[in-house]
């Protein structure tokens, strides 16, 4: 389901290690294979991507050692 | 202080439902402006605020509608399932006769039939006052 962003969540995991010794509790911005720049907030990193490469797929991630997952009660979600 | 007040026909069979608009986030809007994109048009969509909901979610469809593109990946879990992936999304949600503007990432998932095509979840309550009125088949959300 996350096909678009594949390139930059294996960035992600390649960098991870070290994204964490510098990084941990921040937000990173990947484009493809390039660590854009580490933020302070989410939005800021989103504005960053935006302006930088315009309406087209790129990721920001928490950098974070452990995922967790987001939780959801409804059985509206059809996952 | 913005804030609506909603009454329903049965708000306990119903659920606290109301009509949104969802729109492209400002900064898709302003990235679009800047290579002479013009955004499409807002979605009308009927959203549910749900305390049960850690993000916001939009349909798959809305975001396909919009033309939008992922700025991030999360996992989510919910009564049937664990630690799927999805796409997140930059997005407002607009409820235009209460003059109520809120931006937030979005979680974009396949939600069951077509009656519901948004989930309002904690990301956004988190900013907000929600009471419901059982009694009187009202809830408010101020903001």
């Amino acid at each position: 389901m996350t096909e678009l962003l594949k390139k930059e969540i294996e960035t992600y995991n390649v960098h991870k290690t070290e994204l964490l010794g510098k990084a941990k509790g921040k937000f990173v911005l990947i484009k493809d294979s390039e660590v854009v720049g580490v933020f302070d907030t989410k939005m800021d990193a989103i504005r960053q991507g935006y302006e930088r490469f315009g309406n087209v797929p790129f990721l920001v991630k928490l950098v974070v050692e452990v995922e967790v997952p987001l939780e959801f009660t409804s059985n509206l979600l059809a996952v | 202080m913005p804030s609506l007040t909603v009454q329903l026909a049965s708000l306990h069979q119903q659920g606290p439902v109301l009509e949104v608009r969802v729109a492209v986030g400002q900064d898709t809007e302003n990235a679009m402006a800047k290579r002479n994109d013009k955004p499409k048009d807002p979605v009308v969509a009927v959203a549910m605020i749900d305390t049960g909901a850690t993000g916001t979610v939009i349909n798959h469809d809305v975001a396909q509608r919009l033309g939008l593109q992922p700025v991030g990946v999360c996992d989510i879990n919910t009564p049937s399932s664990a630690g799927v992936p999805c796409h997140e999304y930059l997005v407002r949600l607009v409820m235009p006769r209460h003059n109520v503007v809120v931006e937030t990432v979005a979680i974009g998932a396949p939600l069951h039939g077509q009656h519901i095509q948004c989930l309002i979840g904690r990301d956004v309550l988190q900013h907000a006052v929600f009471i419901y009125t059982g009694y009187n088949n009202t809830f408010t959300l101020s903001f």
